[in-house]
């Protein structure tokens, strides 16, 4: 049977690629469907760049990239964008930094402008008012994302477990209260010193624009923001490819239900082992038609049920993770729910079915149209690819990849990776109270 | 660069423009979006949450739920399959006024779609082993949120604005309590009383230049039989006038989740828009009062917000944030402090022109994909909106004035009628809540 009878014509992302003189890498690339434009723009720096003592600070100061700079007011950056029709926003992970307002296209000038001022001149604006208060903020975040959520330590946790210590990615993005307790302006103004330049960083507009004046526009803005010529050396990220051993950490806490995570250190994003996991998790677990959601859900109805029980981070610092999220129906013992996943793992080594990659082909192919469907989803992946892989045209390569891997791939990459010596078992239990357990 | 940018002509931009037509005595909404790779094919029925009985909330969740646990000869698991093989991804959801089901699709699949969207409508098994599970999945789930103090306290608002008898006191998706009284015969009676061709609108959106529309109403209406009977106006019935306190105890929390609200208009007033402009400078983008005090001044909170939830029958007006729990009471006053401010004095001229561009700038933007034109088409379905809504509606709200907003702001807010929730550790700010003027304090202990 042919495997890729489901899959509809594929799009072919058209874009230009430019390095201004200072270093900055341009992508555009025209979509005229609707008259709004992307801006988006990633600095090469996030977690994984910290040094020890200051965990949490790429975060942090992402936050302060939205309290003014040379030209722009507190809280103007956002209202500029707002009144302009735009939404916006920025994120940090462990390998980068985003920021990115999708506008009226009428309004790119201003979404450039803006972008331009904070990279060139962020120090104008900084002190230890912002500073403070963003602190206080980011903490809060903290507090509501994390500490007072159920099951919210889960990812500091995994990160913890899965990587050794002094790795870059043994702590998560938001950091530790101490950490950001300690944070001093000098340290702000350092970070941005040395990683907020154009030479590192990647801007992407995608909409619709005329290409040659979208190009201009950028030159403009951009142009004048001198290049700083050199960054320091990532902290390595060497790790041997698979755990060794087994990991294992039961935590009580104020939980409703038990609920386990299982983590595989799996090569990194951009590799062919990666590719071949996208499929792998899509059969496992992608879907009602998943293998997973079939025995675990509909047959033995021992889980909760989920649209993606196994996904990969895109991590490319020497390991990414896989991870599976095992929530136990009310009653269940996760015990029996962790048997059941683990046996229904292994057996798809033995009695993988090729039919079965049609369905999960088919899936991941809606699901990377949909997720490059809007102009602001697009600009971000090109970013990603910019970034992550060195060249944004790989975008139009990455789902021919997922679907040229092979039946025999699947399998492969299941038992090399999804094994008792490469996972992490992180189970949340419900925590006995001290009147519950007077009564016990 | 100190010059800032000229801002150039803005590009003409209009709703999708959509279609109203009538096959095989069925409703139809299309709209073209050309170049788009997906499609969304969908039912909009009328069937919300507010028009269930209060003793079955939750009950239309359940059903749109079980509407794709098989169908049209194949179990749950075929069901999932036949649609995931042609790249369809199943969504469901059931708000206050329609529940709503359909697939996102690649546009070549778009005919396949329709068909195991029709087989959920008309044929589906509702099986006493399916429907069991889907409810007790349901219930697992709602336990789950439960723990979520930001749900804790919507609930408790819901449960403090409106009286028992109101379907609007308890969560849109139901509760435990009313679901576990259910059973798959009671859920396959109230799929067999509400689910017909006459309470159905089929949706669709993409690129449909080579599309056979009247098939795809064919395939969904034809020797579709049985119009709904008539059913009583639901009951709204909001509590009673003035200030309380409602405090959910959950000893050890790092933060509070704090809210203020009281009961609201529906959606078809004549102010919506200045009402909605107004709510927009309060509480409603990051420049808000709101989120301007709590957050940007004084660090309280990752994030504060305020609204209306107009809805078809009713409404709720809301604030709300996640403070740090040495703040509640000091975030809990300025959360008033602006609520009665913005009542009393109203708005500045520069915050509604901010307003106003952002909210009628952001069409084009919310509008780009085929996921956010269904939507906007569902809701034309659910309003009753005419062919020329969302225009008219940009139009209305460039239009609105300072006077008009600042009116709406003295009669829509009440801030002696705010109940006020807090979820969190209440030794904490117990002894200071009282000290406030927010009425008569009650405390729920949460025993999860």
């Amino acid at each position: 049977m042919d495997t890729l009878a489901a899959v509809p014509s594929l799009p072919t992302y058209e874009l230009t690629t430019h390095t201004l003189d200072n270093g900055l890498n341009v992508i555009i690339s025209e979509d005229r469907l609707a008259p709004v434009v992307a801006v988006n723009v990633w600095y090469d720096v996030g977690s994984r760049h910290e040094t020890p003592g200051r965990t949490g600070f790429a975060h942090l100061f992402e936050h302060l990239m939205f309290q003014g700079s040379a030209n722009v007011a507190r809280g103007e950056h956002f209202a500029l964008v707002n009144a302009a029709g735009g939404t916006l926003n920025g994120t940090t992970w462990c390998d980068r930094t985003n920021y990115y307002e999708t506008v009226p296209s009428h309004h790119l000038a201003t979404a450039l402008w803006l972008e331009a001022d904070r990279m060139g001149g962020l120090l104008d604006a900084l002190d230890q008012d912002n500073l403070d208060n963003q602190r206080d903020v980011v903490k809060n975040e903290k507090r509501q994302t994390r500490d007072n959520q159920p099951y919210g330590s889960a990812l500091d946790l995994l990160h913890e477990l899965a990587y050794p210590p002094g790795h870059p990615y043994h702590h998560s993005t938001i950091g530790s209260m101490q950490d950001l307790d300690a944070a001093e302006l000098i340290d702000a103004r350092n970070f941005y010193s040395t990683w907020y330049a154009p030479d590192n960083a990647s801007l992407a507009i995608v909409g619709d624009v005329d290409a040659a004046e979208a190009l201009e526009l950028a030159k403009k803005y951009f142009g004048p923001i001198p290049s700083k010529g050199s960054f320091p050396e990532p902290p390595a990220t060497d790790i041997a490819p698979r755990l060794g051993a087994e990991v294992r950490r039961t935590v009580e806490d104020r939980v409703p239900v038990p609920r386990s995570f299982v983590a595989y250190r799996t090569a990194p994003f951009g590799s062919a082992e990666y590719d071949a996991m996208q499929v792998a998790a899509a059969v496992l677990g992608g879907g009602r038609g998943s293998r997973l959601y079939k025995s675990l859900v509909l047959d033995q109805q021992l889980m909760q049920p989920g649209d993606a029980i196994v996904e990969s981070w895109p991590f490319i610092g020497g390991a990414t993770l896989t991870i599976a999220d095992l929530p136990a129906r009310e009653g269940v013992a996760i015990e029996r729910l962790e048997a059941a996943y683990h046996d229904e793992v292994s057996r798809i080594v033995a009695d993988l079915d090729d039919d079965e990659l049609v369905r999960a082909k088919a899936l991941l192919t809606s699901h990377w149209l949909h997720h490059l469907a809007s102009v602001d989803g697009r600009a971000d992946t090109f970013n990603q690819f910019a970034t992550l892989l060195g060249d944004p045209r790989l975008v139009n390569d990455a789902l021919p990849r997922v679907l040229a891997v092979t039946p025999a791939q699947v399998r492969e990459v299941v038992a090399d990776v999804m094994r008792p010596d490469n996972r992490v078992v992180l189970t949340f239990v419900p925590a006995v109270s001290d009147e519950q357990e007077a009564a016990a | 660069m100190t010059t800032r940018p000229e801002v150039g002509a803005p590009r003409p931009w209009t709703f999708p423009k959509f279609e109203r037509r009538n096959v095989a005595g069925g409703r139809m909404l299309t709209a073209h979006l050309p170049g788009r790779p997906l499609a969304v094919t969908s039912l909009v029925v009328d069937a919300g949450a507010v028009l269930e009985p209060s003793d079955q909330a939750g009950v239309s969740e359940i059903v749109a739920r079980a509407m794709s646990e098989g169908a049209g000869g194949r179990n749950s698991y075929e069901f999932g399959v036949a649609g995931e093989r042609i790249g369809a991804t199943w969504r469901s959801s059931t708000d206050w006024d329609s529940l709503r089901v359909g697939f996102e699709v690649p546009t070549g699949e778009l005919a396949a779609a329709t068909q195991l969207l029709a087989d959920a409508a008309r044929s589906a098994v509702f099986s006493d082993d399916d429907v069991e599970r889907v409810l007790d999945e349901r219930i697992d789930e709602i336990s789950l949120e439960r723990s979520q103090p930001a749900v804790l306290a919507a609930e408790a608002l819901a449960a403090a604005l409106f009286q028992p008898e109101s379907r609007y006191a308890y969560p849109d998706g139901g509760a435990p309590e009313t679901l576990e009284a259910l059973d798959p015969a009671a859920i396959r009676g109230y799929r067999d009383a509400r689910l017909r061709k006459d309470a159905v609108t089929l949706v669709i959106v993409g690129d449909l230049e080579v599309v056979d529309l009247d098939a795809l109403g064919r395939v969904v209406f034809d020797g579709w039989d049985g119009d709904r009977a008539a059913l009583p106006a639901p009951v709204i019935a909001p509590r009673q006038p003035g200030r309380r306190v409602v405090v959910v105890d959950r000893p050890g929390s790092v933060q509070s989740v704090v809210m203020m609200g009281h009961d609201g208009p529906p959606r078809a007033v004549d102010d919506y828009v200045a009402m909605t402009t107004m709510a927009l400078v309060l509480g409603g983008m990051f420049s808000s009062r709101l989120n301007m005090k709590l957050r940007e001044e004084k660090g309280y909170a990752y994030g504060a917000f305020g609204g209306f939830d107009t809805r078809k029958h009713g409404g709720v007006f809301a604030a709300r944030a996640a403070v740090q729990s040495e703040v509640t009471v000091p975030a809990l006053e300025d959360m008033l402090a602006e609520i009665e401010r913005v009542q009393r004095e109203g708005i500045t001229s520069e915050e509604l022109e901010q307003a106003r561009s952002y909210r009628a700038g952001v069409f084009p933007v919310n509008f780009a994909g085929v996921g956010s034109v269904a939507a906007g088409l569902g809701d034309v379905i659910v309003h009753g909106f005419a062919d020329d809504h969302f225009d008219a509606l940009r139009a209305r709200i460039l239009d609105v004035t300072l006077d008009e907003v600042n009116a709406t702001a003295s009669q829509r807010l009440h801030p002696d009628d705010l109940v006020t929730v807090v979820v969190g550790d209440a030794s904490g700010f117990e002894k200071d809540l009282e000290a406030l003027d927010l009425g008569s304090v009650e405390i729920i202990r949460d025993d999860q």
